[in-house]
């Protein structure tokens, strides 16, 4: 063969490796879409949205887990929001070269990437044990932890796509730092920080093994946050090892609800970050 | 000419003094709360640690540095070991990244080269959707659809025909239970590839345009072109996107803990059940009755922390200096 | 029309009465031909580092009240520089320095002592690019009046109103007062910016190329805006159109590698400068 010839089959061997590799992931993704509604559609019934989990072999449904889930979910959202945006806006205004923004970049890297069990032992320390139970709230404060290096990087990386010249104006208009960071930046970045914070409640809302030992789980329904609390996915854990068919029916049923509401909220955090562009 | 229109009145004046005092007030409030906040990041690692470390030491001082190549798991009778664990976890990450790294490379030359723009996005946002579904939907997976299949399918496959070559056969060896380190290595893999296909995509795209021009210009294939330019100019960022990827296998737990068999041993072969830190500790920490038997759980944390924080710590050492290279 | 030719070794700089002026422009106030500058601003022994970089090497500069004057100069030159040390906006750059005097009606704005804040609500800036804050329009003008004063609402919408008329824009936005600011024309948004800018009546208004980035359309309005504002308003000037100093300014200060080469009115720097660079500059022969 000629020196093109083999030239030519290597890059044709390469590129159609290539394109199977993605072919391959995006048949993963069907797989597991079709896999999800083919076990968890039949699942899907009033029952499974109005009753609470049920013991093996009766009827019943995962409200309480949905509640769960959703309440612990608002709260470390309020908490950890909150926190990543402050932090955030510290590393994009306030010192971006120094040592100390530095640092806090790079640890807060390394927390955005750390085994969210290991969160979850910590809250289990300094939580669970103190408090003597397990609670919704110890639930809820690991999935602040684990929302906060979401949310610092991403509005981090927002307000410094805010251009130096908006500032500027505002500067040059007499107003304290505050109030340039507030009323003019913060709104000048508001679409791309609402994204940040709307991919980071989809990532804590499919953590499961940080819940496990902080708001453990709960067989009835209960809105009491100082105690255990059910939530979708320490039931689907529960209840797809476990032996019983029906159990294992609503496992398949609440991980088709958890992986639609994350995708749902993934794709609606892409729509807000590409509606702003229509304004300008 | 309107005389409002310059020069502050008296009054304005005065208002405007105040006005500064209530701002500069406001401008240390403000500062003030953003760096308690970014401090406290910093604390929090410290406090992780320092949690985990007290609540290890317990099991620490009982065992001593054994604990780290220490076989035995015994519940019953509160001795354990975190050789299993530890072997499992580290394992299980391995083929997890031997098989997800080239497949992500295939998946980002694909985005950056070879795919027609119209659907660059579209494609990118699926392996994005890829990256966000939760560990435990690929649990779930992995141990209804995935296992039984492999039971049926590929593990028989490699017994049959590896099993018999000299060395490589002792990884294959034994009944194919479907669950094990393979399958808990093949459904992680799954699970790190589009974090680590996004990652090599984006450092793929930051290589200039007129670089790949040129070398196209020249008459370099494809395939040349990513080997001989593209890749060389991303390396920094590949192995610190790699090992990014490394980092999330190493803590990964719902996907592995369905599907790894929960067995606290080591055996050569990749077909046996084994363990990793965190499938331990998602089984098994609720049933602890004892406190030695908490604190050893608590230990295993800690090791696992100690590992993904420095595996994390050189990736993003890595991506920085690529990042700072570029910016200067 | 016709100029004298002064002899290039007459010493003497400032002579506005001798200057001929071109044509009675309706726009311009008759008044200002008679009246004797004002200082507005003395500029002593300025000197400007970026790090250790000697960016304006000792400029002395007189601005006058209610006069525009000009900055020009090659790219590279410092008069974006020079302009910016007026409002102290440099201090937001922790490597930027200023070292020398800036007597503002013989207040040494220099001075560590200075808030800026306060400084910058007497000093307006209109910049290269606009830039409209994410607000409505009447937001937008009232945000500085906001900072120091609180006006009750209906006297918050006559200063409103006047600035916007006094920037040419009111009668485009009158109606959509509340639509956000981005959503006007590069033209409008940059008069926005200019209304912005005076709503706070300061003293001295900066403006930075303000019309680089617009269509000549919108170029030739902020010019006659700048000519109806100068009854009112130190402006300084910052341009690399030459034609726009010559048209629109009453002194110019012409600019070379970080130093002041030639200060005069403007019929002199365009008709027959001192300096051999500055001639060089005019006709084209660099930069």
């Amino acid at each position: 063969m000629s020196i093109y010839a083999r030239r030519r089959a290597a890059n044709v061997a390469i590129m159609s490796l290539s394109l199977l590799a993605t072919a391959a992931g995006l048949l993963v993704l069907f797989l597991i879409l079709w896999s999800l509604l083919r076990h968890g559609v039949p699942a899907i019934s009033s029952d499974f949205f109005t009753k609470n989990t049920p013991a093996p072999g009766n009827v019943g449904g995962l409200l309480n887990a949905i509640y769960g889930s959703f309440m612990m979910t608002l709260v470390g959202t309020l908490v950890g929001a909150p926190i990543g945006i402050f932090t955030g806006t510290f590393l994009a205004e306030f010192s971006r070269g120094s040592h100390l923004a530095q640092a806090v970049r790079f640890i807060n890297d390394i927390l955005l990437s750390a085994p969210s069990i290991v969160v979850g032992l910590f809250i289990y320390e300094v939580m669970v044990v103190r408090m003597g139970h397990f609670s919704a709230w110890a639930g809820a404060a690991t999935l602040a932890i684990i929302l906060v290096p979401v949310v610092v990087r991403t509005t981090e990386n927002m307000l410094v796509l805010v251009p130096a010249s908006l500032r500027e104006a505002a500067v040059a208009l007499g107003a304290p730092q505050w109030k340039v960071v507030i009323m003019v930046v913060y709104r000048a970045a508001l679409q791309g920080m609402l994204t940040g914070v709307m991919l980071g409640v989809a990532r804590i809302a499919g953590e499961s093994a940080p819940l496990l030992f902080t708001a453990l789980n709960n067989q009835f329904w209960s809105t009491d946050m100082n105690a255990p609390m059910a939530n979708l996915p320490v039931v689907i854990f529960q209840f797809a090892l476990s032996p019983y068919a029906d159990w294992q029916l609503l496992a398949w049923g609440g991980a088709l609800l958890v992986t639609v509401a994350i995708l749902a909220l993934n794709i609606l955090a892409r729509a807000v970050a590409n509606w702003s562009n229509f304004g300008k | 000419m309107d005389a409002r229109l310059h020069g502050p009145s008296a009054a304005g004046v005065g208002l405007a003094f105040r006005a500064v005092r209530r701002q500069r007030l406001g401008d240390t409030v403000f500062r003030g709360l953003t760096e308690v906040f970014a401090i406290g990041v910093l604390a929090l690692l410290g406090a992780v640690i320092a949690a985990l470390a007290a609540g290890a030491l317990p099991a620490f001082r009982k065992f001593g540095l054994e604990f780290l190549v220490s076989e035995t798991w015994n519940p019953v009778k509160e001795v354990f070991g975190a050789l299993p664990a530890i072997y499992g976890t580290l394992v299980t990450a391995v083929i997890a990244m031997m098989l997800a790294v080239p497949v992500a490379f295939g998946i980002a030359i694909f985005l950056t080269e070879l795919c027609p723009p119209i659907l660059r996005r579209p494609i990118g946002v699926l392996v994005e959707l890829l990256a966000a579904i939760p560990s435990i939907i690929y649990g779930v997976w992995g141990l209804f659809v995935v296992a039984p299949v492999l039971q049926t399918t590929l593990q028989p496959a490699l017994i049959d025909t590896f099993g018999t070559v000299p060395v490589v056969g002792a990884l294959f060896q034994g009944p194919p239970y479907g669950l094990g380190v393979l399958t808990a290595g093949l459904i992680l893999a799954v699970m790190v590839l589009p974090f680590i296909a996004a990652v090599i995509r984006d450092v793929f795209m930051t290589v200039p345009a007129m670089l790949r021009e040129s070398a196209y210009g020249m008459g370099a294939t494809t395939a040349e072109v990513v080997r001989a330019i593209v890749i060389p100019h991303s390396r920094v960022g590949i192995v610190g996107g790699v090992m990014l990827g490394l980092g999330r296998a190493l803590g990964e737990t719902m996907a592995v803990t369905f599907v790894i068999g929960n067995a606290h041993h080591i055996r050569a072969s990749l077909l046996a059940p084994g363990t990793t830190i965190s499938a331990t500790l998602a089984n098994e920490f609720t049933e602890a009755v004892s406190d030695l038997y908490t604190s050893s759980l608590i230990a295993l944390g800690l090791i696992l922390f100690v590992i993904t924080f420095l595996v994390l710590a050189a990736a993003n050492f890595m991506l920085w200096r690529l990042s700072a290279k570029e910016g200067a | 029309m016709t100029y004298e030719i002064e002899p290039v070794e007459s010493p003497s700089r400032l002579r506005p009465h001798l200057i001929q002026m071109p044509a009675v422009d309706p726009a311009k106030p008759a008044a200002e031909a008679k009246d004797q500058p004002q200082t507005k601003v003395q500029i002593r022994d300025l000197r400007f580092y970026y790090k250790n970089f000697e960016a304006l090497k000792g400029v002395n500069l007189t601005l006058y009240d209610k006069r525009v004057t000009a900055f020009i100069g090659p790219s590279g030159c410092g008069k974006s520089t020079l302009l910016r040390v007026l409002n102290r906006i440099y201090e937001l750059y922790p490597d930027q320095r200023a070292t020398g005097q800036v007597l503002v009606d013989g207040e040494d704005i220099l001075d560590p002592r200075q808030d800026l804040n306060l400084l910058r609500a007497r000093i307006g800036m209109v910049f290269q690019k606009p830039t409209p804050f994410p607000m409505s329009i009447y937001d937008n003008v009232a945000f500085g009046i906001r900072l120091y004063q609180r006006p009750g609402p209906r006297e918050l919408d006559e200063r409103v109103e006047e600035a916007l008329r006094r920037a040419a824009l009111w009668d485009e936005v009158k109606d959509k007062l509340h639509q956000s600011g981005l959503s006007l024309s590069g033209g409008q948004q940059q008069r926005l910016c200019i209304a912005r800018a005076i709503a706070v009546k300061p003293e001295i208004l900066l403006l930075d190329e303000p019309a680089s980035a617009l269509d000549p359309i919108s170029t030739q309005r902020i010019e006659e805006l700048i000519a109806d504002l100068k009854s009112d308003y130190c402006i300084v000037i910052v341009t690399h159109n030459m034609q726009q100093a010559a048209r629109s300014s009453d002194y110019t200060a012409f600019m070379y590698l970080g130093q002041l080469i030639e200060f005069d009115t403007t019929e002199t720097i365009f008709t027959h400068p001192m300096e051999r660079q500055t001639e060089d500059y005019i006709t084209g022969r660099f930069g």
